[in-house]
């Protein structure tokens, strides 16, 4: 049975972005959603943007190996 | 199943292509082996096979036998010679060369010609290897599979009803079936590493910024990398020394030094220490799998690394931020052609867009921004006192085309969806990773051993795999078209 979240999620895409649902996969595609909203919701709270500037490319830099 | 066939004997036209592309480019340099004697061994076998397997989409036959021809010249006129003088090529359909059509995989760009040349092919032809063409690859890179609804499913060598891995599909499965000595392939999600696993042949994904992507189809800004299909680690060590390194073109290209990544293949690799990450990516591994990924483990024991087993409680928010970015990214830059041209995307990649375009802007933020973050939790949790981390490249054994197909059946979409779920946390990372090959399933299709190690350790995943493929010979394994 198709989630609750998939008809609103298709009308909230072709209203913010104007691309309508393409066939049947792409439907059950976000019916994969769920999941992911399962997972990013357990994630809350534990992560929060942090104070101090950083970025990703700074942190590939000073996790180098030693010496190199 | 197409039973393996030994590369050891490598005397006449069949055995040249079945030399590793450092054994072809050192033939050539020593005067053993002509650039065209070689381009000719190639052109053989895509002639036999290629029919079956499907992994060109342009063949310039008549370019690659005068480039040959060239090279013969220069080396017999005593010019300087490049690393890979001589070796024949060809790339994944997505690298551009000025007044080449590059499709991309797709009909939207079927006809488009490239303005401009990209770095890595530039910096390959300097290196004085032959360009033979283009392959076949997922529509815009964005399958693991190897479906093409354009250009035809490119096939498993191995066994041709089989998954060749994607996106770089035409690239493994050509390596694999000895077409060429090598191939760039993209990697995003793990379309380097998973049909370099699929096909049995070796690829590498580098640090994130450590080869530069100036002339290369946009997938993912935040997460694609460059980087070659081969038949071994040596090969890949050759071949990243020749493309790595910053270019004015690719502000985002690391200004780290290129070091001699040969030099480091030393052969030993007495007390390296490997952590196995027990987290997420032995979930649900099948049995031939595990087994092979064991036995790996065992040869690089016997050989002196020190192996073992952790967790890393960081795996769940990279699995969940991994999937958000390059969604939201493929959905933005496709974002026109959704809109006016959606009959035009087979089914599995408009699919696959679509859903991209319903994750909230701030979840998109809170992933890059957690990118760092995170990169420094893993790198803490899994290689503080470590210098590489093993997981299995692909969790299940090698699956059919016909297992995978969205387009046939939309219930297909977990099976398809889970074939890169061992590959696409690095890239979140942006961790330099290899996949080498470590077995064969009951089946008789390859299996891959993935391993990574600290942001620009190239060097060091490079020594490992090297040692490995010194003691064993998975990669030296041709299927038997």
């Amino acid at each position: 049975m198709e989630p609750e979240l998939v008809v609103p999620t298709m009308e909230a895409i072709r209203r913010w972005s104007g691309v309508a649902v393409p066939n049947a996969a792409a439907r059950a595609g976000l019916a994969d959603h769920a999941a992911l909203i399962a997972e990013l919701a357990a994630l809350r709270g534990s992560m929060v943007f942090e104070d101090e500037p950083s970025s990703f490319e700074a942190a590939l830099r000073d996790l180098k190996e030693a010496g190199r | 199943m197409n039973a393996p066939v030994s590369t050891a004997a490598t005397t006449g036209a069949s055995g040249l292509a079945m030399l590793s592309m450092t054994e072809a480019a050192d033939a050539f340099a020593a005067g053993e082996a002509t650039a065209t004697a070689l381009t000719e061994a190639c052109l053989a076998r895509i002639d036999a096979h290629d029919g079956a397997v499907n992994s060109v989409i342009r063949l310039d036959r008549e370019a690659a036998l005068e480039a040959a021809a060239a090279a013969d010249a220069a080396r017999a006129a005593g010019k300087p010679l490049g690393p890979l003088a001589g070796v024949p090529m060809m790339h994944k359909d997505m690298y551009y060369r000025a007044g080449k059509v590059s499709t991309c995989g797709s009909k939207i760009r079927r006809d488009f010609v490239a303005p401009k040349t990209a770095t890595v092919l530039q910096r390959l032809d300097a290196a004085g290897a032959i360009d033979m063409g283009t392959l076949n690859m997922a529509e815009f890179a964005q399958n693991p599979t190897g479906h093409n609804a354009h250009f035809g499913d490119c096939h498993n060598p191995w066994d041709l009803a089989y998954c060749t891995g994607g996106s770089s599909s035409g690239s493994g499965a050509g390596v694999a079936a000895r077409f060429f000595y090598a191939a760039l392939g993209s990697d995003t999600g793990g379309s380097i590493r998973l049909p370099a696993t699929l096909c049995g042949v070796t690829g590498l994904k580098a640090t994130q910024t450590r080869v530069p992507r100036t002339g290369v189809m946009p997938l993912s800004f935040s997460a694609d990398n460059v980087g070659p299909l081969v038949r071994t680690a040596r090969d890949a060590a050759r071949f990243l020394g020749v493309t790595a390194g910053r270019c004015p073109g690719d502000p985002t290209s690391a200004p780290e030094a290129v070091p001699d990544y040969e030099a480091a293949l030393t052969g030993d690799i007495r007390g390296l220490r490997i952590a196995v990450c027990e987290t997420s990516f032995l979930d649900g591994a099948d049995a031939p799998v595990v087994a092979a990924f064991e036995a790996a483990l065992d040869v690089l024991q016997a050989q002196g690394a020190v192996v073992t087993r952790r967790s890393a409680a960081s795996m769940r928010a990279i699995n969940a931020y991994t999937a958000v970015i390059s969604r939201v990214e493929g959905a933005a830059i496709h974002a026109n052609w959704m809109r006016e041209h959606p009959g035009d995307y087979a089914i599995h990649l408009s699919s696959r867009l679509f859903g991209g375009y319903a994750l909230p802007a701030h979840l998109y933020v809170e992933a890059l921004s957690r990118r760092g973050p995170l990169l420094r939790q893993f790198v803490a949790e899994m290689l503080d006192g470590f210098d590489v981390v093993a997981t299995p490249t692909l969790k299940t054994r090698v699956p059919t085309l016909a297992e995978t197909d969205i387009d046939a059946d939309p219930a297909n979409w977990a099976r398809f969806m889970a074939v890169s779920a061992n590959t696409r946390p690095f890239n979140y990372l942006g961790l330099p990773t290899i996949s080498l090959p470590c077995g064969f399933d009951d089946r008789g299709l390859p299996i891959g051993l993935q391993l990574a190690a600290r942001p620009f350790a190239e060097a060091t995943v490079l020594r490992a795999a090297d040692a490995f493929q010194q003691v064993t010979d998975w990669h030296r394994k041709a299927p038997a078209l």
